[in-house]
C-alpha cells in the first residue's frame, strides 16, 4: 500500500482543500450540420449535440462518484458559430443561439461554448452580421457563451473589428441591464485563442480538432495555498529560511498532483464514452468560494496589497511553477494552462479593488505574465465604447507582442459607477466597479481602423 | 520430493532478525521464495515462505532458530502448506479503493470498520493506523470486486459515519497512484 501520509494528504486535497476537477468540456464539431435553411441547420445542430452528448453527463457524475473527486462543471464547445453559419443574416444567427440553448437543456450542461468569430486577419460578411446579433443572442439564451478572436501574433490586431467591439460590449451589456450588464459576462475578446480551451467564457472547438474531443480543466489555487502554509510554517523555525526557488519547487509539485487528478478523470470518461481525449489545461481558476483564490496566494507569497509592487514578479514566478508541474503531469497539456486573475470570481482580488489597492493598469501589467487577461472586470456603465475597445487594444497588444494569449472580458454595468458593486452569483462573483482612468480620451486612435501589422518576430517561415 | 512451508516470526526487534532466521533456514537447506516483514512499536514480526528437502519438519525448523543465541525472545510458528500455493497476482484488483476514516479515538474503532467490510463481502488487504493526540486515523486499502452495487455500499458508509461518528471517505486507488506515482 501507498505510504499513509500520501494517502492522507491526497484525500486531504478533495476535502479541505477544494480541490476538483473544475470542468469536463466536450468539444463537438458542427461544420456539417450547416443546412441550405436555418430551420433545418439549428435542428442539424440539436440532434447533433444530443447524439454526441447523450450520455456525457452521466458519465461524468458516474466517473466522479467511483474516483471520490468532484467534477464541478460539465460543458461543451462547439466550432464557432460563424463558420457552422456561414451566409446566414443577423437574425439567424439569434435563432442558432436559441438553438444551442435548446440542445444544451436536453444534454443538462450548465453552459456551452462556441458562439464565436475569428477575424484576427479580416471580417466576412457572416462575421459582421454575427457581431450584429451578439446583443440579442445573449439576451435572448441562458446557457451560450461567446467569443472572438481579433488579434494574433501571426496576423497583427483587425482594428476594424475592434472599434465595432466596444459599443458591442455597451450594447450586450445594457440588453440586459436587469441583470446587471450580465450579457457581458458571456462575451471575451481574444489574441492567440487557443482552439482547445476547456474554460468558459471563451471555450470553442478549434477547427484543426477531431469531430468529438474532451478537455479538463482541472483547478486547486485553494491546494496550492493550503500546502504553501504548511511549507511556510514548518520552516519558521529553521536557521536556514524558506528561500523563493524552494517555494517555487512546492508550487510546481502540489501542481502535479492536481493536474494528475484532472487527467485520470478525463481519461476514464474518454474511455467510457470513446471519444479521444484532448488536453488537460492545468490553470489555477479560482472561485468566489472562500479558499478557493489565487489572490489568496499572491497573500502568501509576500504582498500584504493585491496589486501592490512585487504582485507582478509574484505572479509571474506562480505561473511559470504551474506550468512546469503540470507539464510533467500530463500526456498533453494545452488550453490556457496558467494562474487565472478573474477579479469577479476571485474574492481576495474583488476586494482588493475595493479597498483601491488594485487598479486596471497594475491588473493589465499583470496579465503579461500569466494567463487569460483583463477577465471579469465591472467598469462603470458610463464608459464610452471607444474607451473599452482602447481597452481592449492594449490587451491585444500585449498577447500579440509576447507571443501568448490574452482576453478582454469586461462588463461595463448600466447605472452604476465607481462606488457601487455588482453581484451576478454563483460562479460568476461579485464585486466593486473598478476605476478607469482617462475615460473618453481614445477615440481619434479607434477611429483609424485598419490593422495593426503583425510584429517582427512573427516571420518564422 | 520438497515440502513448501509458511513460517511467521515474531521478536523486539534488533539487528539480526533477518540474518538469524534466514540462516537457520539456509543451514537445513532450505530454499527461501519470498518474504514479508513489518515493524510495530519496538517489534517486528515477518512472514516467509520456504521450500525444504522432505526430510525436513516444521518441527527441525523450529528447533533449529530454538538453538539460535538470541538476545531476544523469537516467537515462531512453522507449518508445512500442501498444495503449493499458486503464484499471486502483483496487480491489484480493478475495483481496489482506498477508505480513510478519522475520528475521536475508543476502543473498537477497527473492530467496527472490518466488521463492516465483512459484511458488504470487501476484503481488506491492507491496512495502517496512526494516533495523533486524540484522533484516531485508519487507512484501508480495499477490494471490492465482490461488491455487486457501490453506490450502496457508499450510502451504507454514509449512514454507519454518521452514527459512529467519524469521518470517513472512499475513493478508488487509481486517483492515489496517479497523485503520488510517476508512471501514469
Amino acid at each position: 500500500m501507498l505510504r499513509s501520509d500520501q494517502i492522507l494528504a491526497t484525500v486531504e486535497m478533495i476535502q479541505k482543500e477544494n480541490l476538483d476537477v473544475r470542468t469536463v468540456t466536450m468539444g463537438i464539431n458542427l461544420l456539417d450540420c450547416r443546412a441550405s435553411s436555418i430551420g433545418q441547420t439549428c435542428r442539424n445542430i440539436e440532434e447533433r449535440i444530443s447524439e454526441r452528448a447523450g450520455k456525457f453527463v452521466e458519465t461524468c457524475n458516474f466517473v466522479s462518484r467511483k474516483l471520490g473527486i468532484p467534477v464541478v462543471n460539465k460543458r461543451i464547445s462547439i466550432t464557432p458559430i460563424s463558420l457552422v453559419g456561414a451566409g446566414f443574416n443577423r437574425d439567424d444567427f439569434v435563432a442558432l443561439a436559441k438553438s444551442l440553448d435548446r440542445a444544451a437543456a436536453v444534454v443538462e450542461v450548465d453552459i456551452l461554448g462556441g458562439f464565436s468569430a475569428q477575424v484576427e486577419k479580416g471580417m466576412t460578411r457572416t462575421d459582421r452580421e454575427y457581431i450584429h446579433s451578439l446583443p440579442e443572442a445573449l439576451r435572448e439564451s441562458k446557457t451560450v457563451c461567446a467569443s472572438i478572436n481579433i488579434a494574433s501574433s501571426q496576423k497583427g490586431i483587425n482594428m476594424d473589428a475592434l472599434a465595432m467591439l466596444g459599443p458591442t460590449i455597451k450594447d450586450i451589456a445594457e440588453q440586459t441591464a436587469d441583470q446587471g450588464g450580465f450579457g457581458a459576462a458571456k462575451f471575451v475578446v481574444f489574441c492567440n485563442q487557443p482552439g482547445d480551451n476547456p474554460f468558459m467564457a471563451g471555450a470553442i472547438h478549434g477547427v484543426e480538432e477531431a469531430d468529438t474531443v474532451l478537455n479538463v480543466g482541472v483547478s486547486g489555487p485553494g491546494v496550492i495555498a493550503r500546502s504553501l502554509e504548511k511549507l511556510i510554517t514548518s520552516r519558521q523555525s529553521d536557521e536556514i529560511g524558506l528561500k523563493l526557488d524552494e517555494i517555487a519547487e512546492q508550487i510546481k509539485q502540489t501542481t502535479f498532483r492536481v493536474t494528475r487528478c484532472g487527467e485520470l478523470v478525463g481519461r476514464q470518461v474518454s474511455d467510457i464514452l470513446g471519444v479521444s481525449f484532448g488536453v488537460v489545461d492545468l490553470s489555477l481558476a479560482p472561485t468566489p468560494t472562500v479558499g478557493d483564490s489565487v489572490g489568496e496566494i499572491l497573500h502568501i507569497l509576500g504582498v500584504d496589497a493585491i496589486g501592490a509592487p512585487g504582485s507582478t514578479a509574484i505572479l509571474a514566478m506562480l505561473n511559470d511553477a504551474v506550468k512546469k508541474g503540470g507539464i510533467f503531469a500530463s500526456k498533453t497539456v494545452g488550453g490556457l494552462s496558467g494562474a487565472f486573475i478573474p477579479v469577479m470570481e476571485d474574492s481576495v482580488l474583488a476586494e482588493a479593488v475595493g479597498k483601491g489597492h488594485l487598479c486596471l493598469e497594475k491588473l493589465e501589467a499583470m496579465t503579461c505574465v500569466c494567463s487569460v487577461g483583463i477577465d471579469m472586470v465591472a467598469i462603470p456603465g458610463s464608459v464610452d465604447g471607444d474607451t473599452i475597445s482602447a481597452i481592449i487594444a492594449d490587451e491585444m497588444a500585449l498577447g500579440m507582442v509576447n507571443n501568448k494569449t490574452t482576453a478582454v472580458r469586461l462588463i461595463p454595468v448600466p447605472g452604476k459607477e465607481v462606488g457601487d458593486s455588482i453581484s451576478f452569483g454563483g460562479l460568476f462573483g461579485a464585486s466593486p466597479i473598478m476605476p478607469v482612468r482617462n475615460v473618453g480620451k481614445s477615440s481619434r486612435f479607434i477611429g483609424w481602423g485598419g490593422r495593426i501589422p503583425a510584429p517582427v518576430h512573427s516571420f518564422k517561415n | 520430493m520438497s515440502r513448501e512451508m509458511i513460517i511467521s516470526v515474531m521478536s523486539k526487534d534488533r539487528t539480526g532478525i533477518v540474518a538469524d532466521i534466514t540462516g537457520a533456514i539456509y543451514e537445513l537447506g532450505g530454499d527461501l521464495a519470498d518474504l514479508n516483514q513489518s515493524t510495530l512499536g519496538g517489534y517486528l514480526t515477518m512472514i516467509l515462505f520456504a521450500t525444504f528437502d522432505e526430510g525436513v519438519s516444521p518441527a527441525m525448523l523450529r528447533e533449529k532458530i530454538d538453538a539460535i543465541d538470541s538476545p531476544t525472545t523469537l516467537d515462531v510458528v512453522a507449518r508445512e502448506i500442501t498444495p503449493a500455493p499458486s503464484s499471486e497476482d502483483s496487480e491489484l484488483p480493478r475495483k481496489t479503493y482506498i477508505m480513510t476514516t478519522q475520528g475521536l479515538n475508543r476502543k473498537g474503532l477497527v473492530y467496527g470498520i472490518s466488521s463492516f467490510c465483512f459484511r458488504h463481502d470487501i476484503n481488506i488487504l491492507d491496512l495502517a493506523t496512526t494516533i495523533m493526540g486524540d484522533t484516531y486515523t485508519m487507512v484501508l486499502q480495499l477490494d471490492l470486486s465482490r461488491v455487486e452495487s457501490i453506490a450502496e455500499v457508499r450510502s451504507a458508509l454514509d449512514i454507519y459515519a454518521h452514527e459512529e461518528e467519524l469521518q470517513v471517505v472512499l475513493q478508488h486507488h487509481d486517483l492515489f497512484k496517479v497523485t503520488n506515482e510517476i508512471p501514469f
